[in-house]
């Protein structure tokens, strides 16, 4: 009978996410962040030496200190398949990892080391990578069933089947420090704790280097949206990059499991109800209510499946500040941070573009006040 | 002729779309039986019906008629009956008066004192004085109303409390009857009173029903009348519902309020007459408790302490239930007092259920007006720039030049009349009208209210327009504004009252005069249309005005949100659009297949709205939106679009894409011959309408803020609408 009647009037709770407020208020940061390179899907940025490393596709290129604006960036390695991760450690090495290949290694004593197997399972997509020390490499496998460019089918199919592994490149045995994790997608090193964003499951979890842990600790949760790459900031804080918004609509998707099914089964993937690096292409995709446009305008709070956010933490790794392209914004998708000299540069996958905004002189906690 | 349509044409496409539709597997043929066969959108139309509230004390009344039918002897005793219905007339004047008071916001305690008083005054007047008839029911009624206005003019007024100011009304009132009876008693009893009219009054019968009964059910249907359809009656209802709204709506509230008392006096007076008549009792005990039975059965019938919300119909049923019962337990020979028990308890049942009715009746009807039903479309053809379909994307309309922007506020529709000034209508209920040849500055031509939609130019040069919320308008040459219609014939099965237009949409002209229009649903109003583009439900029609005859006639109905209209070339047919069912069909009224409706273009790749004649025999029509496959599978998935429209805020529902628009031109035969799409949508995103005007297409939509003109290769420079209907230049 209560089943019947929470049937009859949907007795389930709506779909709500949590509102951008406090210190994630919106704001047009990062429309205003000044273009540094447009160029296909740029990723994985990282300071490589004094340069700044980054992915576009299969190729990893570097942008010198000080060249002038405009001028493209130099190629450094080309690989035979996507890049889904770079990581650099203290001697300069560079770990790569590839889509559907594993993780190489470049530069340095391991020069030429490639790690297909993790754990005696090919690793097909790191989504992640840092190094822990010289020696000590940490992955993060984001879905045991997807690969990292299959990241919405992962998450409307609600898998939680993401590893972390601490893999010894001398022996080249890994450990696993957790499981069942849904979609690990970015990863920072802390002393002796590996901080690891969960994408499906909007949080930021610290794990112990040294010892498996049953329950990770919970470092941040109820994010407004999907976390992904975690990077070093100054003053021993952070970056976050949160490369997809959060919406009702798809949460409610979420719970509809049969729709979402066949929705995945006879629907092309840019059409879904699912987040995205950019929306708003194709009159084909969906649209909600809040998002017709009144008086040719689009309006910057609409409902949409792409945003841009970028959270700077403290050390604590509290948000102190953020960075928003707003759904009427032209940053979508930011997927990676990393700072550069006296800068800080987003890597706007959604929108094909690394955009770059002056760092405040003063530390974020005095920003933060 | 215009003829009535029937359903068939709609359930008859529906089966061939079944047949196209691409995953046709069994749990899809489940959900399109169950949508197609148990029509659960009734169960929100119900809900939404005023006198809905009436199925409680219904029940309640029929379970006590057979509860005490089946325990009570002799319940359905002919003799048993007519005192029973006797006494219920008696009491339910009362009751009358108590609904009155109640629905006005206050409370009258008084009723039981002045029914005593106003018993011992007309048993004083018969046996005493032997007075006529007419001139004691005068003096009783006349004497309980004074106790009323008293009453009113305390608690009205001078804005007492009612609960206190009746209360020592009671008490006084009491005393005062005591007091008299202690000198009158004997002289009441002694005397008697011989007149046919009195004993009729107290034991008579018409065709086999006791007088005061009949006359309780007169009274009853008259009061019914005073407060449901008249100004009297939308008074008190409006003045117990929300003191304050009233006050500032100009009712005069102190003296509304005044006015309810005196109506409870007066009906107190008619019963004690009754009473008086039947048994002639000059004892202390008549009236004793009155108060209470009659405030028990005006709320166990559902009427509100509240104030505003009750109905003569409940106040009956309410009497007749408390009547029954104290019939009942005295035909049962229970204990004085256990009848009092029996209606407490009933009492504070009814309290307790009408608290959570009143609370949760439009949270219920919110949850389940909203019914979703299966709506399968076939994979919608191609769209993609270069694919060589006709619906091709393209950027023919990237360089409009536009006029009156920022000056409209969402044109809907488009036309020139015969001089080849432009007039669109706006959100704020205006007509604006841009003049030739450039079409700069748009200027208020006139004002109606709600919002202009849909337009045709008649014979006389006159604007006829569909207005949203409102009807059918005409504007003259010299801005004057009159009704056409606003109301057709209501339907006979329909369970919410279709007879208003609530979305009147889009018009066009026959040669003879008749105005064609669509009612785009009458389930929603204007500003819910998302609710009904998520119901997909056929719940549109077209109607027919005459202006000949000044007839308005619905012609075909359980059209799917029917849209765009325009009379064909050859005079003899309209075209309408089906939003939701992205298809084009035509209604013939006249020739061979007069009264029928064929499909012209099914499976379009957007929502049609406003079709209109092209120069050369073909036609425009504008497609407002673009359909996107995650709405068109939730289409065929009716639970997901319902748990939807509960779960979500409105503003994150899934909607039809109407943030790309384009325009199509196709012919009689429903080819469609070209596409014309604004790729950025910088001017227009969504349109809803266009005209050709003099070799140039002139573009609206409904939430945008500019008229678009786009010239036409090849088109005849000199064609014009008026002159393609009308024969003028």
């Amino acid at each position: 009978m209560s089943g019947l009647l929470a049937r009859l009037f949907s007795r389930r709770e709506a779909a709500t996410v949590p509102s951008m407020d406090g210190v994630l208020r919106p704001n047009t940061l990062l429309d205003q962040a000044s273009p540094l390179v447009a160029l296909p899907e740029p990723d994985n940025l990282v300071q490589f030496g004094s340069n700044l490393a980054f992915s576009s596709g299969n190729d990893v290129l570097v942008l010198v200190p000080d060249s002038p604006a405009g001028s493209p960036p130099e190629l450094f390695r080309r690989f035979e398949s996507r890049v889904t991760a770079l990581a650099v450690s203290s001697q300069s090495v560079l770990a790569v990892g590839l889509d559907g290949k594993g993780i190489g290694l470049i530069g340095g004593a391991y020069d030429g080391l490639a790690l297909d197997q993790i754990g005696g399972v090919p690793a097909k997509g790191p989504t992640a990578l840092a190094f822990a020390d010289a020696d000590t490499l940490i992955v993060c496998i984001g879905s045991a069933q997807n690969g990292p460019d299959e990241w919405q089918r992962d998450l409307m199919e609600m898998r939680a089947t993401g590893s972390v592994w601490k893999v010894d490149l001398r022996s080249k045995a890994a450990t696993m420090l957790a499981s069942g994790l849904a979609f690990p997608n970015g990863v920072l090193i802390r002393g002796n704790r590996v901080v690891v964003s969960e994408s499906w499951r909007h949080r930021l979890l610290g794990l112990d280097l040294a010892a498996v842990k049953a329950v990770p600790d919970i470092i941040l949760e109820d994010l407004p949206g999907y976390p992904g790459r975690l990077s070093e900031g100054r003053d021993g804080g952070a970056w976050l990059a949160v490369f997809a918004p959060r919406s009702q609509l798809i949460e409610f998707a979420l719970r509809e499991r049969a729709y979402c099914l066949r929705m995945l089964r006879e629907i092309p993937k840019e059409y879904w109800i699912a987040p995205t690096l950019r929306s708003g292409r194709s009159f084909r995709e969906p649209m909600q209510g809040g998002a017709v446009r009144v008086h040719g305008i689009y309006k910057p709070w609409a409902p949409t499946r792409s945003y841009g956010l970028a959270v700077q933490l403290d050390t604590d790794l509290l948000p102190v500040r953020s960075f928003h392209s707003r759904a009427d914004g032209s940053r979508h998708g930011i997927v990676s941070i990393c700072e550069w000299q006296d800068r800080v540069v987003f890597a706007s996958r959604g929108d094909d573009l690394l955009c770059t905004l002056p760092l405040d002189p003063h530390s974020p906690r005095d920003a933060a006040r | 002729m215009a003829v009535m349509v029937d359903t068939n044409i709609t359930s008859n496409s529906s089966l061939s779309r079944a047949r196209e539709a691409p995953s046709g597997n069994v749990s899809d043929a489940l959900v399109r039986f169950r949508h197609r066969w148990i029509p659960t959108h009734i169960v929100g139309e119900l809900l939404s019906k005023s006198w809905i509230d009436n199925i409680v004390p219904a029940v309640i009344l029929a379970l006590i008629v057979i509860i005490f039918g089946s325990i009570v002897p002799n319940f359905f005793l002919p003799a048993n009956v007519s005192d029973g219905t006797r006494q219920i007339g008696e009491f339910g004047f009362v009751v009358i008066g108590m609904m009155i008071v109640v629905v006005g916001g206050g409370i009258d305690l008084s009723v039981g004192s002045n029914f005593a008083l106003g018993n011992l005054l007309a048993l004083a007047l018969t046996n005493m004085y032997d007075m006529p008839v007419a001139v004691v029911f005068i003096a009783v009624v006349a004497t309980c109303s004074f106790i009323g206005l008293i009453n009113g003019v305390l608690v009205g007024v001078f804005k007492l409390r009612a609960f206190l100011t009746t209360l020592v009304m009671l008490i006084g009132l009491r005393a005062l009857v005591d007091s008299l009876l202690l000198v009158y008693a004997l002289d009441i009893s002694a005397g008697f009173y011989d007149n046919a009219i009195w004993d009729f009054a107290g034991a008579g019968d018409v065709f086999g029903i006791p007088i005061s009964f009949v006359l309780f059910v007169v009274a009853a249907i008259l009061m019914h009348i005073v407060i449901s359809r008249t100004r009297l009656g939308w008074h008190i209802m409006a003045v117990g519902g929300s003191r304050r709204s009233a006050h500032n709506a100009g009712i005069a509230v102190r003296w509304t309020v005044c006015l309810t008392y005196v109506l409870s006096g007066a009906f107190c007076g008619i019963s004690a007459f009754f009473y008086a008549a039947r048994l002639g009792n000059g004892g202390s005990y008549p009236g004793v408790g009155l108060e209470v039975f009659a405030l028990t059965a005006v709320i166990v019938g559902g009427i509100s302490l509240g104030g505003g919300r009750g109905s003569v119909a409940k106040a009956v049923i309410g009497a007749m239930i408390v009547q029954i019962i104290n019939l009942g337990v005295v035909q049962l020979g229970l204990q004085s007092g256990a009848g009092q028990l029996v209606l407490g308890l009933i009492l504070l049942a009814a309290i307790g259920f009408d608290v959570r009715w009143v609370k949760n009746r439009d949270k219920i009807l919110s949850r389940v007006y909203m019914s979703p039903t299966y709506f399968a479309l076939p994979a919608s053809p191609v769209t993609e720039a270069g694919s060589g379909s006709p619906f091709a994307a393209n950027d023919r309309l990237g360089k409009v030049e536009v006029h009156g922007l920022g000056q409209l506020d969402g044109p809907e529709d488009v036309i020139f009349d015969s001089a080849g000034n432009l007039y669109c209508g706006d959100r704020l209920g205006n007509i604006m009208r841009l003049e030739g040849p450039d079409y700069k500055d748009a200027s208020v031509f006139t004002h109606i209210g709600g919002h202009p939609l849909g337009m045709a130019i008649d014979r006389e040069d006159n604007i006829v327009v569909c207005v949203g919320g409102m009807g059918l308008y005409r504007v003259r040459q010299d801005a004057s504004v009159e009704k056409l219609t606003d109301e057709t014939n209501r339907s006979l099965f329909s369970i919410i009252d279709d007879s208003r237009l609530r979305l009147t949409d889009d018009c066009d002209i026959a040669p003879d005069g008749r105005v064609f229009f669509s009612e785009a649903t009458t389930r929603f109003d204007m500003a819910s249309w998302p609710s009904d583009a998520l119901e997909s439900r056929p719940s549109g029609r077209i109607v027919c005005y005459d202006p000949n005859k000044k007839t308005t006639r619905t012609v075909a109905r359980n059209l799917t949100f029917p849209n765009g209209i325009t009379l064909s070339h050859n005079a003899q047919s309209i075209l309408f659009a089906e939003s939701w069912a992205c298809r084009i069909s035509r209604y013939w009224f006249e020739g061979p297949k007069a009264g029928t409706i064929e499909h012209v273009i099914e499976n379009l790749p957007g929502y049609p709205d406003n079709i209109n004649r092209a120069s050369d025999g073909s036609y425009w029509l504008a497609l407002m939106g673009m359909r996107s496959p995650a709405l068109d599978l939730a289409l065929r998935m009716p639970g997901f679009r319902r748990r939807m429209s509960q779960e979500v805020s409105i503003d994150e529902w899934l909607y039809p894409n109407i943030n790309t628009g384009c325009i199509l031109r196709f012919n009689e035969k429903g080819d469609v011959l070209e596409s014309l799409w604004d790729k950025t949508g910088a001017n227009h995103p969504m349109i809803t309408s266009m005209r050709e005007h003099k070799g140039r297409l002139y573009i609206g939509g409904i939430f945008n803020n500019r008229i678009g003109s786009v010239a036409l290769d090849g088109a005849d420079k000199n064609w014009t609408g008026p002159s393609s209907y009308w024969g003028r230049t």
